[in-house]
């Protein structure tokens, strides 16, 4: 049946409905809601409307009784009952007469609330203020993006330029276009404390950096990545600090105190220091054993739990979140008014974890709609939603891991390059529909990611050695501006665990005993058992940024905040690892005491992997006196780790 | 030695707008342009004061007297309403309970609420009710909740560069529900640079503002000297200006400032005058027995009191240097201080001796040096608690505490059970009515609000209107609005405004 029959055929079919396109009476007019009185600005004011009312049935390609609102023109077109609005003139606007009720029989929206008077208020303004559209809204259906995998071809090396990383060979094209020419490479020492702190965390000793600096292979820069990757458990105490962020994983925390919450440490440690393949590691994390269970169990407070927040809906959240930068945390309330996701999205991925049936409710108040078990994109595979809860968890990870699957590699290649270059391929990078700055290398990196059997150490490797994350650092700032071009690295701050581990290096003094509980190969829990990254947060760590993981967190703020400077200068646990630290370097260890020469010389080494210059030594000379005094080793221990040099990766 | 209250103005102004520079570093949450629905409000108090009585206090022993039936053994827990007898106050027709007896004397400064009701949160737990009377929201939520300390501190600033705008005076976390009470007291998605200041314990406040313990004033100044010439010294100090270099430089700076600053007296409550100190001590508490107050050996108030009062007169004098948002707890120690599981009246007594006095002498202190018109007390708790009723009379929850059916040991006369149905707010100051009542409870089992009732989104409404603030103020995480109250529904208690 085409659209003029089936029109006709509902128009002989109910009477009333022909009324509807007849104009309002005057009487009725003056009945509507007063246009607002003021400027209505699309974005703010209508955007949310039609997003949350319309869009369900006449956007992303729907078109309920022909109507789709996908552009500023087909809105106005309207569909089989004609225009759906005169710009300016609302009292005239087919939509107007809809969504004020009149007619019980023809009144929009069809399902869900109605339009609040002031909400009818605005869209009148809207009409009679000429119907302004924002170029860039769009209803229509849109491809989503990042999402099919897509493997760029690698152009070949420009004449001369010596590259052969496939990520700068991918940057040259992007470097012309910004007619920015990459100078030299950073020296040896700023490479090896680079890659040190991003790839095990700590600094570098003294004496690696002499046997680096000596080493005359061309190639020593590749072989450190690579003897680094290979250090397993030091790599694997860097990244659980990382990796208990986004899946909030800690080892004291709310939830605890009633079993509402369950630890992944041993199973994360596992999986770290075995390197385990990344689509391994989120199946096993999507579809847990229980050891890994914790991270779609979420965290349950005593009594009752609003329905955007039950475990099932956590678990929608956090897997869409981090595993697929999906933020889901608006549609689980409603339907997103910044995104496409839906109500029934959520409830979908929700509803593979729920026990029974689940009801969806929209802020809190039940629908009488039952979620049905889905992933975000039915077009990476279909499921069963009648299946057992056990067989919809099994398939979910199957869909997620598939390799038609490229948000999903997509997004943890993104991770890594902003860990390490200071901002994202996208921004932000927890919000994947975002468009990259450079498409090509995203996509590259993900489509390697899964060429390489999903061994993140290999795209790690890639990441590093490429001159790109060799150049000298950049000055960055907080917010990420959308004109940002890619010029090097940002200037980063050590984390707090890094800088904590650092202070341990430098002082000796550190804590004993982790208070995670990993199982650590026999011999090797000495070197790793204080780092910090298996300690409970302290006052010193938490000021320094590490977050109480009640929610996922996948970038940790980098400023330098007052609180932060107050417990780096008067702090007890500081300040006590300096004391001791000092008492132990007189102790011992270090000589020179005469001038103290020898040990500036080895703090230097120890903490900026430099010998100070002619003018640093005099000064710290006639700081720490002579002969030596613990207080002024104490003090220059101090000074030193507050140094932007040390707190800084350049 | 020059009290607090003599600093000057200028004094600090020179030690510079500290706190204010660095959050212009910061990565500050952006605060949702206003919209015409957000009115601009006057405001009415530029500090506030909260007075947390943690544990849940039963407001027909304290602020909503009801029948009086003595201790008897033999007694019906149904026939028991309140174990204090009502007492006069300075309006004749509000009445407070026995124990009260200063507090009812500055009854004529301030207002009552006795229909504050608490959220229905299910199965009762102390600390998630403490969070959601804190930040207006109920957790777990899928983003950070700021504290409403932190809002405030985000929204105004200090008001004192030089004293952090977020200080929580009197909380431990190394206590039963201690990381539940650390997921509320924080800034959230603001970022910590509005985060509290913490100083558990009052009679050390003046070492958090102070160099390292064993560190005289000499050596910390050339520490931070030294520390400057070397930084200068540095390759990467000299070549150009960078973000995050300077972002560095300013805390650091900040923080020297602060540290260095003359309204750090104002943390040292060893320069208060011990007849003024003996006044925020309970009756028969000995000023120089105040290290006592430290410890915490499991018993509850014979250890700790002391503490909330030392905390108040702190309070008194960071307000006076122009803390912008002071918080002292009597301390949440689960099963201690207000929290009475049994002992109910027993415990009352020796609770409303620690809070009795200090609430009263801050009103009257802050009066006397004519800030109480600009600065907002307000006293509060999570929730009630009753003898029989667990929750809400008409959504009863699983209770927590077996009540027999007759009450033979003293140890079962009292309110041990969480009732969220009722509750006392008192407020002082900042521009709310003197001597005023709100809110009507039923003078029979169960004791509800039956009229004007008080749910927390417009308790916060109210305390943000006296600021200035408006309840649909947002701010955005995520591009998604975060109200200041739930969803930006909070209406301000206008009666209540003088």
């Amino acid at each position: 049946m085409n659209r003029i029959t089936s029109l006709l055929l509902l128009a002989s079919l109910f009477g009333a409905s022909a009324s509807a396109i007849a104009a309002l009476t005057s009487e009725q007019i003056a009945r509507l809601p007063q246009p607002a009185a003021r400027r209505v600005e699309f974005s703010k004011d209508i955007k949310p409307i039609l997003q949350g009312t319309c869009a369900q049935c006449h956007g992303r390609g729907k078109s309920k009784g022909g109507l789709r609102i996908d552009t500023r023109e087909t809105f106005i077109k309207g569909g089989e009952t004609g225009p759906a609005a005169v710009p300016g003139d609302s009292a005239k606007s087919l939509v107007v007469e809809l969504v004020s009720g009149f007619n019980p029989d023809m009144v929009m929206p069809q399902k869900g609330s109605k339009l609040k008077p002031e909400q009818v208020a605005l869209l009148r303004a809207w009409i009679d203020q000429g119907l302004p559209w924002d170029k860039d809204v769009f209803f229509g259906k849109i491809e989503p993006l990042n999402l099919k995998p897509r493997r760029p071809a690698v152009p070949s090396a420009a004449k001369g330029s010596g590259l052969t990383n496939p990520v700068d060979l991918l940057l040259q094209p992007y470097f012309a276009a910004h007619k920015t020419k990459p100078t030299k490479v950073v020296d040896d020492r700023a490479f090896a404390r680079r890659v040190f702190l991003d790839i095990i965390g700590v600094l570098p000793a003294p004496e690696e950096l002499v046997s680096f600096a000596a080493d005359k292979d061309p190639r020593k820069r590749e072989r450190l990545v690579a003897r680094l990757l290979a250090d397993n458990e030091r790599y694997a105490a860097h990244w659980l600090t990382f990796w208990n962020d986004a899946l909030r994983n800690d080892y004291r925390g709310t939830g605890y105190i009633d079993g509402g919450r369950k630890q992944i440490t041993a199973w994360l440690w596992r999986a770290l220091h075995d390197n385990l393949p990344y689509d391994r590691f989120v199946a096993q994390l999507v579809n847990p054993a229980p050891d890994a269970e914790g991270f779609t169990k979420g965290i349950v407070w005593r009594g009752v739990v609003n329905a955007s927040q039950t475990p099932q809906m956590q678990a929608a959240q956090n897997i869409g979140q981090v595993f697929m930068g999906a933020n889901l945390k608006c549609a689980s309330c409603h339907d997103s008014f910044v995104s496409d996701w839906t109500l029934a999205d959520s409830y979908g991925l929700a509803g593979v974890y729920a026990d029974g049936p689940l009801e969806i409710a929209k802020c809190d108040k039940p629908t009488g709609q039952q979620a049905t078990a889905r992933f975000l994109y039915p077009e990476l595979g279909a499921m069963d939603p009648a299946a057992p809860k056990a067989e919809r968890v099994r398939r979910l990870a199957e869909i997620i891991t598939c390799k038609e699957n490229g948000r999903l590699t997509r997004t943890i290649v993104n991770r890594l390059w902003a860990k390490f270059m200071g901002r994202g391929l996208v921004e932000p990078v927890d919000e994947m529909d975002g468009k990259s700055w450079n498409a090509d290398l995203l996509d590259w990196l993900a489509s390697d990611l899964v060429d390489n059997g999903y061994d993140l150490k290999k795209t790690l490797a890639r990441i590093v050695t490429s001159r790109a994350y060799q150049l000298p650092a950049v000055g960055g700032s907080e917010r990420t501006a959308k004109d940002y071009v890619f010029r090097g690295p940002v200037v980063r701050r050590m984390t707090a665990e890094q800088f904590r581990d650092a202070i341990t290096l430098l002082t000796g003094i550190g804590q004993a005993k982790p208070d995670a509980k990993v199982q650590l190969p026999a011999g090797v829990a000495s070197n790793i058992a204080v780092r910090a990254s298996l300690l409970a947060a302290d006052p010193l760590t938490t000021a320094l940024g590490r977050p109480n993981r009640e929610q996922v967190v996948t970038s940790r703020p980098s400023a330098a905040t007052t609180l932060q400077a107050l417990e780096l200068t008067n702090g007890n646990t500081l300040a006590d690892a300096l004391k001791r630290g000092a008492e132990k370097l007189m102790g011992g260890g270090v000589g020179g005491r005469e001038d103290g020469r020898e040990l500036i010389d080895q703090l230097y080494l120890r903490a900026l992997g430099r010998k100070p210059t002619a003018d640093e030594l005099r000064l710290a000379q006639g700081f720490v006196g002579k002969p030596l005094r613990a207080q002024g080793v104490e003090d220059l221990l101090w000074a030193m780790t507050m140094l932007p040099e040390f707190q800084l990766i350049y | 030695m020059k009290a607090a209250s003599q600093l000057t103005r200028r004094d600090f102004l020179k030690t510079a707008s500290a706190a204010t520079l660095s959050a212009l570093a910061a990565g500050r949450a952006r605060q949702v342009r206003a919209n015409d629905a957000e009115e601009k409000i006057k405001p009415t108090a530029h500090t506030v004061i909260v007075l947390w009585l943690a544990g849940g206090v039963a407001h027909t022993e304290t602020f909503d007297p009801k029948r009086y039936t003595p201790f008897e053994k033999g007694l019906k827990p149904e026939q028991v309403l309140s174990t204090f007898p009502a007492i006069d106050t300075a309006v004749d027709p509000i009445k407070l309970t026995q124990g009260f007896e200063r507090l009812a004397k500055v009854m004529d400064r301030g207002a009552l609420i006795r229909s504050y009701t608490a959220g229905d949160l299910g199965f009762i737990l102390h600390s998630r009710h403490q969070f959601h009377w804190h930040t207006g929201y109920a957790p777990p939520q899928t983003v950070a909740c700021p504290h409403i300390g932190s809002v405030i501190a985000r929204t105004l600033g200090p008001l004192n560069p030089a004293v952090p705008a977020f200080i929580d005076i009197g909380q431990r976390f190394d206590v039963g529900e201690g990381e539940e009470l650390k997921a509320f007291h924080t800034a959230g998605f603001l970022g910590s640079e509005y985060g509290p200041f913490l100083i558990p314990h009052p009679n050390q406040a003046a070492e958090s503002v102070r160099p390292p313990a064993g560190m005289t004033p000499g050596r910390f100044e050339d520490r931070n000297k030294f520390y400057r010439k070397l930084a200068a010294a540095s390759p990467v100090g000299r070549h150009g200006s960078e973000y995050q270099r300077e972002s560095l430089a300013r805390s650091m700076d900040n923080a020297h400032r602060l540290l260095s600053s003359p309204a750090a007296k104002a943390f040292d409550l060893s320069l208060e005058p011990r007849e003024s100190v003996q006044k925020y001590l309970p009756e028969g508490f000995d000023a120089a027995k105040l290290s006592a107050a430290q410890v915490r050996d499991g018993s509850y108030e014979a250890q700790t009191v002391g503490r909330f009062g030392l905390g108040c007169l702190l309070a008194r004098r960071l307000a006076e240097v122009g803390a912008r948002f002071i918080e002292v707890t009597s301390e949440y120690i689960p099963f201690l201080n207000w929290d009475t599981h049994e002992h109910g009246h027993t415990r009352m007594v020796a609770m409303k001796q620690q809070v009795d006095g200090p609430i009263s002498q801050l009103v009257l202190d802050l009066e006397a040096r004519g800030l109480l018109d600009r600065t907002l007390i307000v006293v509060a708790s999570e929730f009630s608690r009753d003898m029989l009723v667990e929750g809400k009379p008409d959504n009863i929850v699983k209770h927590q505490v077996q009540v027999p059916d007759t009450i033979t040991d003293i140890k079962h006369y009292g309110m041990h059970r969480h009732f969220t149905d009722a509750g006392g707010v008192l407020l002082f100051g900042g521009g709310i009515k003197r001597g005023h009542l709100h809110g009507v409870t039923a003078d029979e089992r169960p004791c509800r609000t039956l009229k004007d009732r008080v749910v927390i989104e417009d308790l916060h409404a109210t305390i943000y209107r006296a600021m200035g603030i408006s309840p649909k103020l947002a701010y955005e995480i995520e591009q998604r609005p975060f109200y200041v109250t739930r969803d930006g529904l909070g209406k301000p208690i206008l009666s209540l405004f003088a």
